[in-house]
């Protein structure tokens, strides 16, 4: 099997090399060829060996962490869109429809975003990159089910294009380019990314829906919890439980509802060291120690005032992608800080900002993304201070 | 004896580790020197090929201070001087005669050492070709004669895999080696001996010898990392080291007054055919190391010195001047299929993302890259790593932009040149080597 693959590389690598017809074509090839065998280079030079780790394996390990929200995702992207539409909710019938939706928003984002990246990679004379298999599904993920697929490939291209190879490409991009992408179609195509009826796809061959079931996302009812409400009963109203947001079996982006999927995801990660548990856990006591203080007046004013901080704040942290973007994009070492301080630092200012954004400006209620994007740009300057703090302490030495 | 704990760092677990036996070589035929591999120094020769040269006759000087001599390892002819490009000093091959002559020098005895003035000490290790021993920190080039350092390490014990163990080369030699220590102690007030590896050796040196003991991951044993862990001012930063052998080798050239040959070194790593040490003489050739080992292992890496900072020897060389082991390791040229997901039980590394992380048996480690380079993702692995404290993505950000005075700020010179950033960086980006060049560079500017 191993020879029979081997082959077909042997046989077709002269076209792609220099004065082949598909030359242009060469980081293509190259990277096809790298994830099926492992290329034999030896080190040059000093350190003679190599730990065994490199970044092929490093971004497999994150595509494999997002494999639990993936697989969630196909079943409830299915589940709600056959449920709204009267239609058929045994499990094969639902993972056929939830495929149905995300595989060719998943295809059309791999398929443009690597015309980009080939292009780029032949332009620089480079190799391609693992980071753009991570981009690629990332993105994906994050948009609602209904999100047309030219969407889908404008959005990516952004992403790819402005959010990273006009930067210089992976390693020297400031912004996370799959929630580059997000945010510019999420900007751009408003009308598609937001509002109650984007959220689950409804077949028109079903019988009708039930309008209960398209109803808002839960952080869509937030905003309306006036005084003396609690926003615990308007949730529950909705069929919105702690429990049920929690394992995500509600109306969202495709892959994004299920906090306990990106709980298993973030185990994951941390146990292989992929990603940072700090980033993470900052986040979360951000989020908790913004959304505390505010809990606490509206139960202290007799659910009077501060209404929009009615809801629990552990609530928040199931709500919307909260756990997914923690979990997956605000760990993206790149756009990331990379001292340890600055990813507690980095992640609290997340979580604050999400539950900010969220409480006080309901026309985005989708925070964390447009808050991970803004610490994005200030992850150098929270560096900057870190490290000059910690020189401070060393002995010099010139 | 309280011993400093080095937590940051990493100890690769690999095969092939020497015993502890000592097996005696065979006699060579021929020894050599490889001038190429000294840093800093730019060789001006002495000799010329067929000129007959004695043990201790000098075979090149430093152009950079002509009182630094480097002397023959044998007695016999010089049978050939290998050039590399722009004329560089590759080898210097001497042919041994059955009765090597030596030269003589005039050393001072044991009761003269304590009356014998500072310089003139200098002077008789200068003459007798010893000088080289000793280097000075953080460039690690030869220590100057005209400067006396803020103190001297001696360093017993090198913990990079795989070395000469000092419970094996401190055997019946403790006399030589607390001669070769009084005579530190007339070169610097300060001498302090840096213990890694088996605190019971302790116990075999001088008794006023001061001792401090490290332990911990590799590497513990290297004189940057010990200064970088003791020291309290920059006014000890330009301290002189000396490994712990050479000390014998002083005491013993103070004991017999000729240039001493005699070494003891060891062949490791998982290709050695018996992993030992042995008992051999300076500028041994490599064959007659690995045993006529090399010969059946085409595909085998013949590593001067340790696997992260030794240099890679052709079978036709020698070893060098400051190197006193060999490892043999695979040269892991070789595709693998599908190599980024698989389990990993037999693959080393720090990382937690192999199966290998459960277990604890050395591993057969080959010179494969394990993967190609990349550009910096900010993964930080490097900066957790680095035993000095250095952030090396970010000092290798400051000299990728020229920014030098940064760089420097950030701790540049404190790089021990461990090597482990380059090993463990997922990007496979050669980080010692950028910082080893960078040293070297701002070392130019400065002297
Ligand atoms: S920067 Fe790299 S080579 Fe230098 S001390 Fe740190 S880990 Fe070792
Ligand atoms: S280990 Fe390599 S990729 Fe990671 S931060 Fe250091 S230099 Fe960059």
């Amino acid at each position: 099997m191993m020879k029979v693959l081997k082959g077909l590389f042997n046989t077709t690598r002269p076209h792609f090399e220099s004065g082949g017809r598909l030359e242009k074509l060469h980081p293509l090839f190259d990277a096809i060829e790298t994830v099926a065998f492992t290329p034999a280079l030896t080190t040059r030079s000093d350190a003679h060996v190599r730990d065994s780790l490199d970044l092929k394996r490093y971004m497999t390990f994150v595509i494999i962490a997002l494999m639990p929200p993936f697989f969630f995702g196909i079943y409830n992207t299915g589940y709600q869109s056959h449920l709204a539409s009267g239609l058929n909710l045994g499990f094969v019938p639902v993972m056929m429809q939830g495929a149905w939706v995300v595989l060719p928003m998943l295809m059309v984002s791999y398929a443009v975003g690597l015309f980009w990246e080939v292009l780029f990679a032949s332009i620089r004379k480079h190799n391609i990159s693992e980071g753009f298999l991570v981009t690629g599904l990332l993105f994906p993920m994050t948009l609602p089910p209904t999100t047309p697929l030219w969407q889908v490939a404008v959005g990516i291209s952004f992403g790819v294009v402005i959010g990273k190879e006009i930067f210089g490409g992976t390693g020297r991009n400031i912004l996370n380019p799959a929630l580059t992408a997000r945010a510019f179609i999420f900007f751009a195509y408003p009308a598609n990314m937001s509002g109650d009826r984007v959220w689950t796809l409804v077949e028109q061959s079903g019988q009708q829906a039930v309008d209960a079931v398209t109803a808002a996302t839960p952080l869509a009812l937030l905003p309306l919890v006036t005084a003396g409400e609690s926003a615990s009963r308007i949730l529950g109203d909705a069929g919105y439980t702690f429990q049920r947001l929690f394992i995500g079996n509600i109306p969202g982006s495709v892959c994004e509802t299920s906090a306990l999927m990106c709980l298993l995801g973030a185990v994951f990660l941390v146990l292989t060291g992929v990603g940072n548990y700090r980033n993470m856990l900052g986040g979360v006591f951000g989020m908790l120690a913004v959304a505390y203080p505010g809990y606490l007046i509206y139960l202290s004013s007799g659910g009077q005032s501060a209404t929009m901080f009615s809801v629990h704040p552990v609530w928040h942290l199931v709500m919307g992608s909260f756990a997914f973007g923690i979990v997956y994009m605000a760990t993206d070492p790149v756009s990331g800080p990379g001292m340890n301080l600055s990813r507690w630092i980095y992640g609290f200012a997340i979580g604050a900002l999400t539950v900010m954004i969220r409480v006080f400006n309901p026309a985005y209620p989708e925070g964390v993304m447009l808050a991970i994007l803004f610490m994005n740009l200030f992850a150098p300057l929270i560096d900057h201070f870190v490290i000059k703090a910690r020189l401070r302490t060393r002995v010099p030495n010139v | 004896m309280n011993a400093i704990h080095l937590k940051k760092g990493f100890s690769i677990r690999i095969a092939g580790a020497p015993e502890r036996h000592l097996h005696r070589l065979n006699t060579p035929d021929h020894v050599g020197m490889v001038p190429e591999q000294i840093p800093f120094v730019k060789p001006r020769l002495l000799v010329e090929e067929g000129d007959s040269v004695s043990i201790g006759t000098p075979l090149f000087e430093d152009k950079r201070n002509t009182r630094i001599r480097f002397l023959s390892p044998g007695g016999g002819r010089v049978k050939r001087i290998v050039f590399g490009p722009r004329r560089i000093i590759r080898q210097i091959v001497i042919a041994l005669d059955k009765d090597e002559p030596c030269e003589a020098f005039d050393v001072p005895t044991v009761e003269q050492l304590d009356a014998i003035p500072r310089q003139a000490l200098v002077d008789t290790l200068l003459a007798g070709g010893m000088w080289p021993f000793f280097k000075t920190l953080p460039f690690m080039d030869l220590a100057d004669p005209d400067t006396v350092p803020p103190s001297i390490i001696v360093r017993l014990g090198n913990d990079e895999p795989f070395g000469p163990d000092p419970v094996v080369y401190l055997k019946e030699q403790e006399d030589r080696f607390g001669l070769g220590m009084d005579l530190l102690n007339k070169l610097c007030d300060r001498v302090v001996v840096n213990l890694t590896g088996d605190e019971s050796i302790g116990s075999a040196l001088p008794d006023q010898a001061v001792i401090q003991r490290y332990t911990g991951c590799y590497p513990a044993g290297n004189p940057s990392v010990q200064l970088y862990r003791i020291r309290t001012g920059s006014e000890q930063n330009r301290a002189w080291f000396i490994d712990g052998q050479d000390v014998i080798l002083m005491g013993d050239f103070l004991r017999t007054g000729r240039y001493p040959v005699q070494r003891i070194m060891t062949v490791g790593g998982s290709l050695a055919p018996t992993a030992e040490h042995v008992s051999t003489r300076a500028g041994v050739p490599l064959r007659l190391m690995c045993n006529g080992g090399l010969a059946g292992e085409p595909a085998a890496r013949t590593i001067v010195g340790g696997v992260f900072t030794g240099f890679a020897g052709s079978p036709d060389g020698f070893m060098g001047f400051y190197q006193n082991a060999l490892n043999l390791l695979d040269d892991g040229d070789r595709e693998e299929p599908f190599g980024f997901i698989r389990p990993g039980a037999n693959k080393p590394s720090y990382s937690t993302a192999f199966l290998s992380a459960f277990r604890r048996k050395p591993f057969p480690m080959d010179c494969g890259q394990h993967g190609e380079v990349r550009a910096c993702v900010n993964c930080g692995t490097c900066a957790r790593i680095c035993p000095v404290d250095i952030l090396p993505q970010f000092t290798m950000k400051c000299l990728v932009a020229d920014e030098v005075e940064e760089a420097l700020a950030h701790g540049l010179l404190d790089c021990a040149e461990c090597g482990l950033c380059t090993y463990a960086c997922p990007s496979k980006i050669q980080l010692r080597e950028v910082f080893q060049a960078a040293k070297a560079q701002y070392y130019k500017e400065i002297s």
